[in-house]
């Protein structure tokens, strides 16, 4: 179905053979041919991920780090591999660092509770920007009301960049910790977490950053960036849902209390006193999701086959091509104009709401995301409902940009 | 009453009909969109939190009468297309009888393709005016039962508020315009929404309880919300007349 001209350019990835990866891209959606560009709320799977859990399922599965059985050792083997894979795949220096959770949001809820509870006093500060998914506001906002602690936001400017300065300036003696999205999940922005790094680093201020948006696009190193807490989902990056990754710098997870009590996590378990296991195992209560990290392993492969820096130079190709024809269209203004984006496009349409662009865009096969995103302060700052958000996967093709451009020329033709 | 039932199927039939006319999506979503838009214009008196039917994306209000019997509806809606679905449900609910709307089954919405609006992943607030239309129809008592009429009964809300003041201004807080909205429902289910002089008011907490309060002494009020809002910020400007005098001879 994908003509090879279309692609974007010669020797950065083969569309077709990934397309071909990915079953659901050809079914179609309201009689037209779907296209999928809501890659930022989740992304598609590819065969490799759905076949590697099924054989999971299908010839080892039994509860890992149990049984001295052949079954359980199996299991074990291939969970614990997955988390070496994991682990390398973002650069961790080592395995025991990696924790396994639900998703970014579990994964930024155990830092809230662990590091807060255990670090947080009255008075002191935690910082946050203004471009947060609710999951990097609310834990916040609940662990400080509690130990009276306060949030501060860094500020954005018009363009939907951080205004680094005011960390600068801001951070203090108060502050303990910063948590900030590594890439905005309505804007696209790409944050200059390096720098931020770099600022908190100097007033020995830990940094979490949020990676929901930036493991799908780019290649992630914590050791290189020096981030002490990562968070991201599997679901985003090709893997499954219900799975996701913390990253800690074993010199804080030491520190930290566990969380979750059960299973797992225990050393020994006594009516008088229990000690807990060692990192990770500490941090993971129960049977975890075996499948899933098995999933999410696959999904790193394909990543590293295709080459991360490839496929966000595609997506690149897409955004560029994709905020040139939408700006040209009448009323239509793009929100978050920085620089340095990630393959997202939001925007809104003079006089028009978002949920109807959205609607009239679904009978055209085009599948876009639209409302608040999840970050409801950042729209009170531009001082708009909702926008209407396209986002781009490795599989999404020029084509079918151009066919977002086209189907919301016809939603302006049909709602004005 | 088997005439009226007949009437809300006779009315679904008309629009599965009138729709059976479109050959493609485009025709039937620009007619959509033109009955949203003919929607006669809703009382911006209703456009309050009272009446605002909770959705994530979009926003829909609803308000309801009832005369002899027989529902009365307006509605309004921030996007056009479910405002194009809210025009339909009025052309076939509006002026029916209560139990008619009750125990109505609305299959037209499902037969004009446009079922995927009601569920809740869209979020547009239109399930919820539906389970709305219904309740009210539901628990609406006949008219005659209530004691007291709705001018009377606002009067002696109205009375009961003037009777709490602000601590720090001689002036009760009706008079100075920290009440935005009052309303009762047939069911006496008083809904406020207030604000405060400034946010940073000490008695935020005491103030909008003591309304409550006094709402609930009054032998008609059953229940009340109370919201409180700063949004709009109050100002000086709401304040009444009689405010202004007191204040300035204070």
């Amino acid at each position: 179905m994908i003509d090879k001209t279309i692609q974007t350019s010669p020797g950065w990835i083969d569309l077709e053979s990934i397309r071909n990866e990915f079953p659901i891209l050809s079914r179609q959606v309201n009689g037209q041919p779907m296209i999928y560009l809501d890659n930022a709320a989740s992304s598609q799977k590819p065969n490799r991920v759905l076949a590697a859990m099924e054989q999971y399922y299908t010839h080892s599965h039994a509860n890992v780090h149990r049984g001295v059985h052949t079954l359980s050792q199996e299991a074990t083997e291939l969970f614990e591999n997955s988390r070496k894979k994991i682990a390398r795949y973002i650069g961790a220096p080592s395995e025991r660092e990696v924790i396994f959770t639900k998703g970014t949001t579990e994964s930024i809820n155990l830092i809230a509770y662990t590091f807060g509870y255990s670090q947080l006093s009255e008075g002191d500060e935690i910082i946050l920007s203004e471009m947060e998914h609710h999951s990097n506001i609310v834990p916040w906002q609940i662990v400080c009301k509690n130990k009276g602690a306060s949030i501060r936001v860094i500020p954005i400017r018009d363009d939907g960049t951080l205004d680094i300065e005011w960390l600068s300036n801001n951070i203090s003696d108060k502050t303990k910790l910063v948590s900030v999205a590594h890439v905005s999940n309505t804007l696209g922005t790409i944050n200059p977490v390096k720098d931020i790094i770099r600022i908190a680093h100097g007033h020995q201020v830990p940094v979490m950053l949020d990676g929901a948006q930036a493991a799908p696009h780019m290649a992630i190193n914590v050791k290189e960036l020096d981030a002490d807490f990562y968070a991201f989902s599997s679901h985003k990056m090709y893997g499954p849902t219900g799975m996701g990754i913390l990253y800690g710098k074993a010199s804080w997870l030491d520190l930290l209390p566990p969380w979750h009590g059960g299973g797992e996590m225990i050393k020994e378990v006594t009516w008088k006193e229990t000690t807990f296991n060692s990192l990770p195992f500490k941090f993971e209560a129960g049977t975890p999701d075996i499948a899933g990290a098995i999933g999410l392993a696959a999904a790193c492969d394909f990543l590293d086959q295709l080459d991360v820096s490839d496929i966000a130079a595609h997506e690149h190709t897409l955004l560029a091509a994709c905020t040139k024809g939408m700006v040209s269209l009448p009323g239509l203004r793009p929100i978050g104009t920085a620089p340095e984006k990630a393959g997202v496009f939001s925007f809104v349409i003079e006089g028009l709401h978002p949920y109807d662009i959205g609607t009239i865009l679904d009978q055209q096969g085009v599948e876009v995301r639209t409302g608040h995103h999840c970050t409801q302060p950042l729209m009170d700052r531009f001082a708009i409902p909702g926008t209407v958000r396209a986002s781009f996967a490795a599989y999404n093709t020029l084509e079918e940009v151009e066919k977002l451009i086209s189907a919301t020329q016809k939603a302006i033709k049909i709602l004005s | 009453m088997e005439m009226s039932v007949q009437n809300i199927t006779l009315n679904q039939e008309e629009v599965i009909e009138e729709f059976s006319h479109f050959s493609d999506w485009e025709d039937k979503y620009e007619y959509l969109i033109d009955l949203g838009k003919a929607l006669p214009e809703f009382d911006p008196k209703y456009k309050t939190e009272f009446h605002l039917v909770k959705g994530c994306q979009s926003r829909v209000w609803l308000h309801a009468e009832v005369s002899d019997g027989r529902l009365y509806l307006s509605a309004d809606s921030d996007t056009v297309i479910t405002k194009g679905i809210i025009a339909l449900l009025i052309r076939v609910l509006h002026g029916q009888k209560l139990s008619d709307i009750y125990n109505a089954d609305l299959y037209f919405i499902e037969k004009i393709g446009l079922k995927a609006h009601l569920s809740p992943t869209r979020a547009n607030g239109l399930a919820s005016m539906i389970s709305h239309i219904k309740s009210y129809a539901k628990h609406s008592p006949p008219k005659e039962d209530s004691g007291e009429t709705p001018d009377a009964q606002q009067q002696a809300m109205i009375d009961a508020i003037k009777e709490v003041y602000d601590p720090e201004i001689p002036v009760d807080i009706w008079e100075l315009g920290l009440i935005y909205s009052l309303t009762i429902d047939a069911q006496g289910n008083v809904n406020v929404t207030m604000t405060l002089t400034s946010p940073a008011c000490p008695v935020a907490e005491s103030l909008p309880m003591e309304v409550q309060e006094k709402l609930l002494a009054l032998p008609f009020v059953k229940d009340v919300e109370l919201s409180l809002v700063w949004d709009p910020a109050w100002s000086k400007d709401r304040m009444t007349d009689v405010a202004r005098m007191a204040l300035d001879m204070f």
